[in-house]
């Protein structure tokens, strides 16, 4: 345990007292990141038509202010089918209404970006949110996703394929447009409690013509967590050129003549790297906000992130780790780093989606074949908590599939160190 | 007799060329061992098979009795010849890092780095990064890194190369106090004769992987004779081997041989037989530019049995 300590506080203020060569790990990828937004920033705003599928469970309710049955759900469904896009006369989306099997199965086709389910006491939970207002006479804050009150909470469920960018988008815009209708519905039970307003059916029937904010979410918003991924990935790239530095400048040879093991010093490197990576995530994230990345979700999904990156790092190091067993000199071990970590970001979906290529169905989930590297599950997540605003049980699965794949990868890191490295030279 | 280290017909080949050819080694316990050689002779790939870092080619090398790859790590200290330091880490956070290493407990682990700086001059500079030393704390650094551990052998590979005189001295004096008070093996390569000479209880001459003669300095001194050395430089020395022609001939002479543009001749009480020479060289015509005397050293004798200078 010293041993790893020792190697992990040798490597923390290498790293730290290096300041060209912190500058360069940090701000290599800030400028990519930087491009991307200035690049794709204003991208995925074009006035496209979107396929949403819907299933509409909605049972109805009684509205209180002149007791009819009242169905929000199929009000709902005719706001979507009738949005249209800002100063335009096209609509936003395609609404195909089916069940949930038909769209489940429409999703993974890529025949619809997104799945909206309108549940069973949407109305219900309506009705309730109106007499709250009405008594209250004041406005309760409403969550985007969801319509409660203190006793009855709907909640309209959002699904899709998040490697998708198509689901991105659309998910952003129809986010947008529930909350907007139910800003309309309370607004609305506002005025006709004050007086303002005798027309009590007008904000069932709410039409949208133009919906603000349907712009709001772009390309670089699918591609900021897929710039990160490339950053801990570049990770790689300097590891092993620092190891290989190592080995270059013989003080490996004297590391290898004491007692300390492989596991030792590639554990003990694992810390501060891996730190790095959590810490890349942090900057990233700032930086892409500042350049447009609508980030989604609190405080909580950037710990989140953070701690999906320092996996990710994990994996990344490992990689580089493996590159040091075989690189020669600290240039063949960047070219060799450059050769992986490219064609493995563009494999992990970083820079643009890539055509579904099932190879099996794990726990209910189908399992692709770039699923095989643990960055692929690196950006499933970090999109899920940045730009999806996800929670920790939307990234359990991919967070259980990186920790599986990363210990593989350390693995076999330090055997091939130990082998290759950390032996008599023949 | 206690022998810590031995090697039997130690051979290291690389691409079919013998590095190291059939070495027997026995090295005594408590003895400074000097490895004399020139540049390429077959030193390092020795030591580095000696240590465990090579794998020899055949052969086998015993650590007290017990194979090089059965011994307890941290036994052998090693000293490369490079220096090998972090240059981000300061002397005693590179120290403390290798104690570490080694599994030395942290309290004896700050007293031996503390009493290492101390004797190798470093004191001062404990907190100063490697980065900022100079070239002689480097090395005397790098020996300490070495010794962190206590280790019973201390593998020295060239380690007066490029050390000022001041620094020499320092280190030269601390290698014979690892001997005389410490009680240490000490194993030396150098090209230095002089070093060789003051440090090592007994020097092996290795040359083209083969050891040619392994002896103390007096011994090795005394085998080519007693006797001064004669240089002389000709003023034309394409007649060199013309010259040698004719003193090899004299009985004054113990031998006479060309070494770059000298003639190196050794005589017994070169100075009173230094006119006979002299008459008879111009006698035959030749003229002298230069001439020089001085006491036989280690490097005659490495001459007598390579024919060649050690730097060569």
């Amino acid at each position: 345990m010293i041993k790893i300590l020792s190697i992990a506080i040798k490597d923390s203020k290498e790293l730290l007292r290096d300041k060209k060569g912190l500058f360069m790990i940090l701000g290599f990828p800030l400028f990519f990141m930087l491009i991307f937004g200035f690049a794709f920033g204003g991208m995925g705003q074009e006035n496209e038509i979107h396929n949403i599928a819907l299933v509409n469970y909605d049972e109805g309710a009684i509205f209180p202010l002149n007791n009819e049955k009242i169905n929000f759900g199929n009000n709902l469904t005719q706001v979507l089918n009738d949005v249209k896009y800002e100063d335009s006369e096209k609509h936003i989306f395609n609404i195909i209404e089916t069940n949930e099997d038909e769209a489940n199965d429409l999703i993974k086709q890529r025949d619809v970006d997104a799945l909206l389910i309108i549940p069973e006491n949407f109305s219900q939970a309506m009705v309730n949110l109106i007499n709250f207002n009405i008594n209250s006479n004041g406005v309760m804050p409403i969550n985007s996703n969801s319509v409660s009150s203190s006793n009855v909470t709907a909640e309209l469920i959002i699904r899709g394929d998040s490697s998708f960018t198509d689901f991105g988008v659309s998910q952003a815009i129809l986010v947008g447009i529930i909350g907007n209708y139910q800003d309309e519905i309370v607004n609305n039970i506002k005025n006709s409690v004050s007086g303002n307003s005798n027309n009590q059916t007008q904000y069932i029937t709410t039409e949208v013509e133009s919906v603000p904010g349907t712009e709001s979410f772009t390309m670089f918003d699918f591609l900021a967590p897929g710039m990160m991924v490339f950053a801990i990935l570049l990770l790689a790239t300097t590891v092993a050129a620092v190891l290989t530095r190592e080995v270059e400048s013989g003080t490996l040879t004297r590391l290898k003549l004491s007692r300390m093991r492989s596991f030792d010093l590639l554990f003990g490197g694992l810390i501060p790297w891996s730190l790095i990576a959590a810490a890349q995530i942090l900057i990233l994230l700032i930086v892409a906000i500042m350049v447009g990345f609508h980030w989604q979700g609190g405080l909580n999904s950037i710990l989140l992130a953070m701690f999906v990156g320092l996996i990710g790092g994990v994996a990344s190091v490992s990689l580089g780790m493996i590159i040091a067993a075989f690189a020669k000199n600290d240039r063949q071990a960047t070219n060799m780093g450059t050769l992986i970590t490219v064609p493995v970001s563009f494999l992990s979906g970083a820079f643009f989606q890539l055509p579904q290529v099932v190879i099996g169905n794990f726990m209910g989930n189908p399992f692709q074949i770039y699923d095989i590297l643990p960055w692929t599950h690196t950006l499933y997540a970090l999109r899920t908590v940045l730009t999806f605003g996800g929670s920790w049980n939307d990234i359990s699965y991919q967070v259980g599939w990186m920790l599986i794949l990363t210990s593989i990868l350390f693995a076999i890191s330090v055997f091939l160190f130990a082998k290759i490295r950390l032996r008599a030279e023949n | 007799m206690d022998y810590i280290v031995e090697t039997r017909e130690l051979t290291k080949e690389f691409d079919g060329l013998k590095a190291v050819d059939k070495l027997n080694l026995k090295i005594k316990k408590g003895e400074v061992f000097g490895f004399l050689g020139p540049n390429g002779a077959g030193k390092t790939t020795s030591i580095s098979m000696i240590v465990g870092l090579l794998l020899p080619s055949s052969g086998q090398i015993l650590i007290d009795g017990a194979e090089i790859q059965k011994i307890k790590k941290g036994t052998i200290g090693v000293c490369p010849q490079d220096l090998v330091l972090w240059d981000h880490l300061t002397c005693m956070e590179s120290l403390k890092l290798m104690g570490d290493m080694y599994e030395v407990p942290s309290n004896i682990l700050k007293e031996r780095a503390n009493y290492l700086l101390k004797e190798l001059f470093l004191l001062e500079k404990a907190n100063t990064l490697t980065i900022n030393l100079s070239g002689g704390m480097k090395r005397r650094l790098n020996l300490a890194l070495a010794l962190i551990h206590s280790p019973e052998i201390i593998v020295l590979d060239e380690p007066s190369e490029g050390l000022d005189p001041q620094s020499r001295r320092v280190l030269w004096n601390f290698i014979k106090s690892l001997r005389d008070e410490e009680g240490k093996t000490v194993i030396l390569t150098t090209h230095l004769m002089d070093e060789a000479d003051r440090l090592s209880d007994r020097i092996a001459i290795i040359d083209h992987g083969k050891l040619l003669r392994l002896d103390t300095p007096e011994n090795l001194k005394k085998e080519i004779g007693d006797g001064d050395v004669v240089e002389i430089l000709l003023n034309d020395p394409t007649e060199n081997d013309n010259a040698i022609n004719v003193l090899k001939n004299m009985e004054e002479i113990e031998s006479v041989i060309k070494i770059n543009s000298l003639l190196d001749i050794r005589a017994l009480d070169a100075v009173s037989k230094l006119p006979i020479i002299m008459k008879t060289l111009e006698t035959h015509g030749f003229s002298v530019n230069d001439l020089s005397v001085r006491q036989n050293t280690l490097e005659d004798v490495f001459i007598e049995l390579t024919g060649t200078r050690l730097r060569e």
